[in-house]
């Protein structure tokens, strides 16, 4: 559970610097009082928690029927966690990164009740590398409970830096955060591939 | 007074030199000696004499050349090659091999160093148990000195710290002084934030895992201290990793850059010690009306702490680690060392002479005892 919690911390602290601000003003929108702010906030949070549940529980079945073959279990998944850690580490230090948030994509929509609910939803299906990541993690795991564990780890790293969005305007130093997270999103994929090169080598060495 | 400033910098005249230096003289003295100079052992005594002589006439140079940084790079590099010199020895001595063993681990025979510190805070908060397994008080490099040793001159110096007190430091400091140009002239600045990260992620892995993961996993200076032995593909990733980031970090990007990268990029120390840069009474001033804007002082700091921006503010960033290459490279003293609350442009000679005097004390006495070693070694060696 240790690394799914650090590579949601870690994904979480950049997706946050890069999303909050966008999500702030519609999460918020027409609030009035914390109570209203934190209903909004438990909607959004409650969204990702069941969208997680709901990958976890897919990404488990899937790679119960794609790595029934021993040697498939071993090699396959060290391939794809340095092919996505390479992704994340790209995404991190590649100059191409995309500056928007997806979840600009709800200026398209009235606000209204729905808006917690859909940025919960885009946040938690915007297919980055850590996405891809801990999806690989529950298709591997023995059990579908280590699979949900996996996925809880993971929600509750990167739900923490959401939890303060209400004080996000008060924030000086922006930018500052965006770097830190970001880099630390890339020593998350640092992380991930040398946990997919040693899986390959011991899948190939076992294998 | 200025103009003469302007032209003559902080030089000081060879009796006014000397002057400033006998408090040096003294004080190192009775730190190395105890007060009692012992020459039974003639390659003890001359080892501790050329470490005594070295320290103070390093220290005289700094007042009779104005300059910084050179005499203080000179016994930093010194200071990191003896103190490697003198692990190696020891872990040669106790256990025969540079490597250590999970019985070495159990038994808590691991020296403990100051980068284990940013790791150590959250599961000592939370659980009152210290991850490292390093003696706490008594035997070599046990954790209670270190930590006070760190803390004391990281309140006193800030990040002055990873110039003056760091015992790895000289490592990519003396990498950084070979060529003359670099060869790679730019880096993104975002690179600056790593350490940070690197902070960030060690702090929460040691504090879910209870270990020390930057030793276990990251620290470059495993390759020129002690290691994990090679036992399972596990630990020789770990030594292909801690291989990887000496020979980048600390060999070849500081000799392709002339920059101190693994200080500027990885160091999760350096991060809690540039905040501590806001507290500390000593800083790096600039005067604005000395200042003719040439950013010779941008070009030579090691630590990517300067940019245009931060001399046109008049403000130098905080991670200045206070090593004085600027300050010698600016030909109208216009930055310079100062003192906190006092205004710059103002009292550069008396700050720079407390400066130095607390923090090449705290270097000459730091390094004292592996340098005399080493010496005794090389003169064991060659005799």
């Amino acid at each position: 559970m240790t690394d799914s919690l650090i590579l949601g911390l870690s994904s979480g602290s950049a997706c946050l610097a890069t999303c909050g601000m966008v999500m702030f003003p519609y999460l918020m929108a027409g609030s009035s009082g914390v109570k209203r702010i934190a209903v909004d906030l438990s909607l959004f949070l409650i969204t990702r928690f069941v969208i997680y549940f709901i990958l976890a529980t897919l990404s488990w079945y899937f790679g119960q029927a794609l790595f029934s073959n021993p040697v498939v279990r071993n090699i396959v998944p060290g391939i794809l966690y340095i092919f996505f850690a390479v992704m994340l580490i790209w995404y991190s230090i590649g100059k191409n990164r995309s500056p928007n948030c997806p979840a600009k994509i709800v200026k398209t929509i009235n606000n209204n009740r729905l808006v917690p609910i859909l940025l919960g939803l885009i946040n938690s299906l915007g297919f980055c590398p850590a996405l891809f990541i801990i999806l690989t993690k529950g298709a591997t795991q023995g059990t579908l409970v280590q699979s949900y564990l996996a996925f809880l780890a993971f929600f509750i790293g990167s739900s923490i830096w959401f939890l303060p969005l209400p004080l996000a305007g008060k924030i000086r130093k922006k930018e500052v955060l965006k770097n830190i997270g970001i880099l630390a999103t890339g020593l998350a994929g640092i992380i991930f591939l040398i946990k997919g090169i040693t899986n390959l080598i011991g899948g190939i060495i076992n294998g | 007074m200025d103009n003469t400033l302007k032209v003559a910098g902080m030089r000081k005249s060879f009796g006014k030199s000397l002057l400033f230096t006998l408090p040096m003289f003294l004080i190192t003295f009775m730190f190395m000696t105890g007060g009692k100079p012992n020459f039974s052992d003639p390659a003890s005594g001359l080892a501790m004499l050329t470490a005594f002589l070295l320290v103070n006439v390093l220290y005289f140079f700094m007042h009779y050349t104005g300059k910084t940084d050179r005499y203080r790079a000179v016994l930093f590099i010194i200071f990191a090659l003896s103190l490697s010199y003198t692990l190696i020895h020891n872990m040669l001595e106790v256990r025969k091999s540079m490597s250590f063993s999970q019985a070495d681990i159990l038994e808590c025979k691991i020296p403990f160093c100051h980068l284990v510190i940013p790791m150590m805070i959250l599961p000592a908060a939370f659980t009152k148990s210290i991850i490292f397994p390093g003696s706490i008080i008594s035997g070599f490099a046990n954790i209670s000195s270190m930590v006070v040793l760190w803390l004391v001159a990281t309140l006193v110096l800030g990040r002055g710290f990873c110039s003056w007190g760091c015992f790895y430091g000289g490592w990519d400091d003396g990498f950084s002084r070979i060529r003359k140009r670099p060869v790679i002239k730019k880096i993104s600045e975002l690179w600056k934030w790593m350490p940070f990260a690197v902070l960030l992620m060690v702090v929460l892995s040691a504090a879910l895992t209870m270990m020390p993961t930057y030793c276990s996993w990251i620290c470059p200076f495993k390759a020129v201290t002690e290691f994990e032995r090679v036992t399972s593909v596990e630990s020789a990733t770990k030594a292909g990793i801690f291989l990887s980031l000496f020979g980048g970090l600390v060999v070849a990007l500081p000799v392709m850059t002339k920059k101190r990268t693994q200080c500027s990029f990885l160091c999760p120390l350096g991060a809690i010690n540039s905040l501590s840069n806001k507290i500390t009474p000593f800083t790096v001033k600039i005067d604005k009306d000395a200042c003719n804007e040439c950013f010779k002082c941008v070009g030579v700091c090691p630590l990517y702490a300067l940019t245009t921006d931060d001399i046109k503010a008049g403000k130098v960033s905080l991670f200045c680690s206070k090593c004085g290459k600027c300050v010698d490279a600016c030909s109208r003293n216009a930055i310079h060392y100062g003192i906190r609350g006092i205004p710059s442009g103002t009292m550069k000679n008396f700050s720079r002479n407390l400066f130095l005097f607390v923090s090449f004390l705290f270097m000459a006495i730091f390094s004292s005892g592996s340098i005399i070693n080493t010496f005794h070694g090389l003169l064991k060696l060659i005799f």
